[in-house]
């Protein structure tokens, strides 16, 4: 077993992190979340067409008709001739462009020439429903993991982990941003899912901070944490390359439905290890530290 | 080996054998009548076999307006019956969500004894809100508000699913979330906008007497309203606009009265051609609620599709007494606001039927309007008007197209784990395989048993599930390897292992439920998905990553000759 002092690298780590963390900062304010039709509201068709047809035709096609379009893309490789159109919002009832959409493309193209794959409208209200309880449902789950925590272990070990998976989240939104994918309620889950994870980590750390301080008291906690951290090593690494091996395929061969979800995945069981390590612990040590000094 | 190994065994070897026998019907693609003893397959989400998400937020303001506007009769005529000379005022709407009704005393002394008769008969219903000079002002109260909107929400879901009944969907899902929205989800539905347009319609069906006597005056206010800049515009909602419309006339209006409109429309480009107002009752003599039964009828002369109406005995007795009273003034026959027909009433009619005649248009569209309408009125008409908050529609070839994909994804994802724990824990690697396939199989049976719905991201859950199970057999496995390395026999090693690693898996599974229910509450369809399978999940990993590798292993080191561990 290895002896490395990774509670030492603590000041290295946070400057890395916190420069990840302003970036994100800057780039939400700079660039801002690409929000995703669940958030922002609005209408999405996805359309398959049989035949060859080129996304300039049917642009054409849909202007020429004064469809409200804001935006209009192929997706995946253009041969598919799927294409998906994004609308405009505030013109209207949304179910009426909708509707107006396959009427145009049923005059010009033909009936039975072409198939929706996908048609999601979200109201105005409904967008803002999603984004409030989406909101709600990660500021809880943070919550219930802190007093977990707390009430299992020590109150001094709630702020790292709690550090640790802000951390993740706000990093993988800045990756989010950076990348301009669209932000939906999938990724959400995925962030939920992260948080999970990332905790998941942490606690089995922590198991064995308590475990080692139990056995030998009077130690001092630097180099609990480092025995620890030591000691788990080779678990963290073969489970996070395991979980990581599993985010990879499904990002690579997933398919387009859930390749963002397994986007965030893929950063998160990432972020989740390096948090863990250079985070969550050392900042247990500067908890204790800090609580010691008030008290 | 020791009686409670045997019961552990035992209990396993169980769970498998009904694990087996649930996923046979999915996996085999058994139909219902085969003889195998289970039948339920898993429910695919909407994203995997398509159809209809809808959610339908709820319209409280017209159903408090009705609510207010027909308190206020029914607190005139009972004033009547006390000697109290009074009439109805003006319905105040500045504030739609409380609208309220001001009934004028023709004596202002006569408000106390009045205030008084009416606390007494309506005090649960209406509440005070202003007095002044003989006019009583009143809102409906808070409980009644209350009592109003939970009547509605479940009338609705009700109405809803009796029209999705007749629509002729396999397990459709209805259901409320939270007070002021219902979430309908129609599997393979094929015939989106047809869904649509039954589960949108109100089908509130009214009976209100027509006033001629201002016929002259419509015109005028016909034309004050294009001069105050009121049009339709497509894409609108109707009822917004005729909202408008009596807004803007509320002071030119005689009091009780208002204007509706009857209209025709284009029936391919939904555009309405002509629009006739008829000034009518704003409170209703008679509503679809008394309606016994409605179908479709062949207007033998002109070849032309109606609906026929029957009342239940209550209500043949209220349109005979209403057309008795009124002859010689005309009926308008008022369906979500819109006039349908306004025939005049020749005599009293007695027996309880009547007939709603369509607009023009080709045989074949009067005949699935006449159907369609026929339908929601039989079914009922929903108590509020509801607004489409949010729908997405997937197509099923996008659905097989992601489950194909996903599928094959997680078939190699697992297989890399799988062969990478063989190949590092060798024999104890093959005792984690067992344990995760195990994992999976009791994940996909609970999902069964339970009746939940697998959704692409509900894979995506398997899939990251497969990853934790792994996690837990490691966290074990790294523990018997540190206990071996201090020189303890196997037997030692794996029973200290085992009890070592406990409280890690367990408060790692926990933290992670605990994020999985704040996603379960979070209650929108799809990601509710995740979560679902993924606490199905974290329960099996527990289950089998801990206590069934536990079994496993105990029969692996036997009773402590083994020497040495393949780990």
């Amino acid at each position: 077993m290895k002896n490395i002092d990774y509670v030492g690298k603590f000041k290295v780590a946070s400057i890395l992190s916190l420069i990840l963390i302003i970036g994100t900062i800057v780039l939400y304010f700079t660039k801002g979340l690409n929000y995703g039709v669940d958030f922002r509201g609005g209408v999405e068709v996805q359309v398959k067409f049989k035949n060859a047809v080129s996304l300039s035709d049917l642009r054409s096609a849909l202007t020429e008709k004064q469809v409200a379009m804001s935006q209009l893309q192929s997706m995946g490789d253009e041969s598919q001739n799927e294409f998906l159109l994004k609308l405009e919002t505030d013109k209207g009832d949304l179910n009426a462009i909708s509707t107006q959409v396959s009427s145009v493309l049923t005059e010009k193209f033909g009936a039975g020439s072409f198939e929706i794959l996908k048609n999601d409208i979200v109201g105005p209200k409904a967008g803002a429903q999603l984004r409030t309880s989406a909101f709600k449902a990660l500021a809880w789950a943070i919550l219930a993991i802190m007093i977990y925590l707390a009430l299992r272990f020590d109150y001094k070990f709630a702020p790292g982990a709690i550090a640790a998976l802000l951390h993740d989240v706000v990093i993988i939104m800045g990756a989010f941003i950076l990348t301009q994918k669209e932000f939906s309620l999938q990724i959400v889950a995925a962030l939920l899912a992260i948080i999970g994870y990332s905790v998941n980590d942490t606690v089995v750390i922590y198991d064995r901070v308590r475990e080692i301080e139990q056995a030998n008291p009077g130690m001092g906690s630097f180099e609990i944490m480092n025995r620890a951290l030591n000691e788990t090593m080779s678990r963290t690494i073969i489970t996070s390359l395991t979980v990581l091996g599993v985010s990879l395929v499904m990002l690579f061969m997933g398919g387009s439905v859930i390749h963002d979800f397994f986007f965030a995945m893929t950063i998160g069981v990432i972020l989740g290890v390096y948090s863990t390590i250079f985070i969550a612990v050392p900042m247990t040590v500067f908890t204790e530290r800090f609580s010691k000094k008030n008290a | 080996m020791a009686r409670g190994w045997w019961i552990r065994f035992s209990l396993l070897a169980a769970l498998t054998v009904v694990a087996l026998m649930s996923v046979t019907p999915t996996f085999l693609n058994l139909n219902e009548k085969s003889s195998f003893p289970m039948k339920s397959k898993i429910n695919l989400g909407l994203d995997l076999q398509g159809g209809l998400y809808m959610v339908l937020g709820i319209d409280f303001n017209k159903v408090y307006r009705d609510e207010v506007i027909g308190n206020g009769r029914k607190m005139v005529n009972l004033l009547k019956e006390e000697t109290i000379e009074a009439q109805i005022g003006d319905l105040i709407t500045t504030d739609s969500q409380d609208p309220k009704q001001s009934v004028v005393l023709a004596k202002a002394t006569d408000a106390d004894r009045a205030k008084e008769v009416l606390s007494k008969y309506f005090g649960n219903t209406i509440r005070l809100t202003g007095d002044a000079n003989g006019t009583l002002t009143y809102g409906l109260s808070r409980d009644f508000i209350k009592e109003v909107e939970d009547t509605a929400l479940s009338k609705s879901i009700e109405v809803i699913r009796n029209r999705i009944d007749e629509f002729g969907v396999t397990e459709p899902e209805i259901v409320s979330q939270g007070t002021e929205r219902i979430v309908v989800q129609l599997p393979g539905v094929k015939d989106i906008d047809r869904a649509k347009d039954l589960i949108g319609k109100t089908a509130k069906l009214e009976f209100k007497f027509v006033n001629d006597e201002f016929a002259a005056s419509l015109p005028e206010w016909m034309d004050k309203i294009k001069k105050a800049g009121i049009v339709f515009n497509k894409g609108e909602r109707f009822s917004d606009y005729v909202r408008k419309v009596n807004e803007t006339l509320a002071a030119d209006l005689p009091k009780g009265f208002e204007i509706a409109f009857s209209k025709e429309s284009n029936k391919n480009t939904n555009e309405i051609t002509t629009m006739d107002p008829y000034l009518v009752e704003s409170a209703t003599s008679l509503t679809g609620e008394e309606l016994q039964e409605a179908f479709v009828r062949m207007d033998q002369e002109q070849n032309r599709p109606y609906v026929a109406l029957e009342f239940k005995a209550n209500g043949a007795k209220i349109f005979e007494e209403i057309t008795g009273a009124n002859i010689g003034k005309r009926l308008a026959i008022v369906l979500d606001g819109n006039v349908y027909s306004a025939p005049m009433v020749q005599g009293r009619i007695a027996g309880g039927s009547a007939q709603i005649t369509l607009g023009t248009g080709d045989y074949n569209t009067v005949m699935s309007e006449a159907r369609d309408l026929a339908l929601v009125l039989r079914a009922g008409a929903l108590p509020v008007e509801l607004v489409f908050e949010e729908q997405r529609v997937v197509g099923p070839s996008l659905g097989a197209d992601a489950i194909d994909k996903a599928q094959y994804a997680s078939i190699v994802g697992a297989f890399l784990v799988l062969a990478f724990m063989c190949f590092y824990y060798k024999f104890s690697g093959v005792i984690a395989t067992i344990t995760i396939v195990l994992n999976v199989l009791f994940t996909i049976s609970c999902l069964i048993f339970l009746g939940a719905t697998l959704s692409l991201p509900g894979i995506a859950g398997i899939a990251l599930t497969v990853g934790m199970a792994v996690d837990g057999n490691i966290l074990i496995y790294e523990r018997i390897r540190e206990e071996l390395r201090l020189g303890i026999s196997p037997v030692e090693a794996v029973k200290v292992g085992f009890e070592k690693a406990f409280w890690a898996i367990a408060d790692a599974n926990i933290t992670t439920a605990l994020a999985g229910i704040c996603l379960l509450n979070f209650g929108t369809g799809p990601v509710r998905g995740f979560a679902v399978t993924l606490l199905i999940g974290i329960t099996t990993t527990v289950y089998t990553s801990y206590f069934v590798s536990k079994i496993l292993f105990e029969l692996y080191v036997g009773k402590g000759a083994k020497k040495s561990l393949s780990i």
